[in-house]
């Protein structure tokens, strides 16, 4: 099981069934739920599309930490593994929107009985954009390996040049190449990390049991500001792993990092739906599940702090 | 500029320079950035609650967090303080950080004035309308700490750059 961890190409190979099944299933469900106009259901797949949101972070990362075991293998096409490359940066970009959609969904939802007629619909078109566009990344990514099933035989010839390039490609040198991008981008994801941690001390420290005199639906109302911060620091993490891409790959530090975000946007699910938390009025003492959830939280978000903090320093990396 | 140097050379900063301890540079640069986290974070909290997000938050009790609050600010001074000594030729010959503490010193003054007008009246009432004075302070206050963010950020790449 450790060994298997540890070879990226097979963590890719578990981990890229979660966008496409997973999803699939989340979108199967949503529809139908929707037809039935089964509120229950429907949540349930807003919040599938919000935890596969956050699982396809480390897909995404891990396709690339991939990339380098299969490059030099006869029989491998880099413009093939360039195409899925592409094709899988397209879709999570649009699986995320799908995420934050969703997640927005789910809180408006909590704090009034009615969500604005919009809302789901707009969901709705998002996901299946994302499902069309992660089912050609997975049909891509299956031909880097297996060029039988290649439709077209381009994307499957034997590559002549050396590395042919990529969006993905151009954008990593648009931030390495510029000199004013990674510092503006860094300044970004600082002012990312305060929003985020606006969102965790008010909402944790309430319920640890400092300023009771709050409700707990009155912090509630604080939630997207961290939200907006982990998008901007979403954006700008993505533009340091496409600039300086082996510095994060061959680095232990980073594979934490993504660990407790993923954990950490789990977490969060706690205090969308749990009932108990959300009674805790002014003046209460939080119940014992919502105080671990709270800890839980402030642990795993210092904890991503920490090892992003880190990377220059454990491990290879910089 | 050679008192400069004889600081960096003292024992203790030296160490924290160029140990590749953990606790030296790295640990003492980690307890900087989370003390930022705290400090912006909680007051970003209650400017943008005066600004008039999250109405439904009381402000009385968000005065709780204040102690918090000045405990990160005072690991800070002494971090940032440790921080700027084992660099002093470098940090003290870049603009950029006076520009820094510049921002940090508005931001200071900017807090002990909204917590003499906003948390005296808030105890009586958490939902009195704030006046617009009260509102351009916590404007004000977000724009210096995204200065002093930015300006903190920046000295790693503008000006004499040591590398730290």
């Amino acid at each position: 099981m450790l060994d298997m961890l540890s070879n990226p190409a097979h963590v890719h190979l578990w981990l890229n069934h979660v966008p496409t099944v997973g999803f699939g299933a989340a979108l199967v469900l949503f529809i139908v739920a929707r037809l039935r106009r089964h509120d229950v259901l429907i949540q349930t797949g807003l919040v599938m599309f919000f935890v596969v949101a956050a699982v396809a972070i480390a897909t995404y990362l891990s396709g690339n930490a991939a990339e380098p075991l299969l490059q030099d293998r006869p029989g491998i096409s880099s413009r093939a593994i360039r195409a899925h490359e592409d094709a899988a940066l397209l879709a999570f970009v649009c699986m995320e929107i799908t995420g934050f959609l969703a997640w927005l969904a789910l809180w408006q939802w909590r704090r009034a009985p009615k969500l604005a007629g919009w809302h789901l619909p707009v969901v709705l078109l998002a996901a299946i954009v994302t499902f069309g566009l992660m089912a050609r990344a997975a049909d891509l990514g299956g031909e880097i390996h297996h060029p039988e099933i290649a439709a077209t035989a381009s994307a499957a010839q034997p590559d002549s040049e050396e590395g042919a390039s990529g969006t993905a490609q151009s954008i990593g040198l648009f931030v390495s190449g510029r000199p004013w991008v990674w510092p503006t981008a860094e300044t970004i994801h600082f002012i990312g990390l305060s929003m985020l941690f606006t969102v965790v001390l008010i909402v944790d420290l309430r319920l640890l049991g400092i300023a009771k005199g709050v409700s707990y639906r009155a912090v509630y109302q604080l939630l997207p500001i961290g939200m907006l911060g982990f998008g901007l620091n979403l954006v700008t993490g993505l533009a340091f792993f496409l600039g300086a891409t082996p510095q994060y790959i061959h680095n232990k530090t980073f594979y934490w990092k993504i660990v407790f975000v993923v954990l950490g946007a789990i977490n969060l699910l706690y205090f969308m739906l749990d009932d108990d938390v959300w009674a805790v009025g002014p003046g209460d003492d939080a119940p014992v599940a919502s105080k671990v959830a709270a800890a839980s939280a402030l642990f795993l978000w210092v904890a991503v702090l920490f090892c992003g903090h880190m990377l220059p320093f454990i491990g290879n990396a910089f | 500029m050679e008192v400069l140097s004889h600081l960096e050379q003292a024992a203790f900063f030296a160490w924290v320079r160029e140990s590749r301890s953990l606790l030296a540079y790295p640990g003492i640069l980690l307890l900087h950035t989370l003390g930022m986290a705290v400090v912006v974070g909680l007051i970003a909290g209650i400017d943008l609650r005066i600004l008039g997000f999250a109405p439904a938050l009381p402000l009385a009790p968000m005065r709780k967090f204040l102690p918090i609050m000045w405990a990160a600010f005072a690991v800070n001074a002494v971090t940032g303080t440790i921080l700027l000594a084992a660099d002093a030729t470098t940090k003290l010959t870049n603009p950029d950080f006076f520009v820094k503490m510049g921002f940090i010193f508005l931001a200071v003054i900017l807090q002990r004035l909204i917590d003499a007008r906003v948390f005296p009246a808030a105890a009586m009432d958490d939902f009195i309308p704030l006046p617009r004075r009260t509102k351009v302070l916590a404007a004000s206050s977000l724009v210096c700490w995204l200065g002093a963010i930015t300006a903190g950020r920046l000295l790693a790449y503008v000006g004499p750059v040591s590398g730290l």
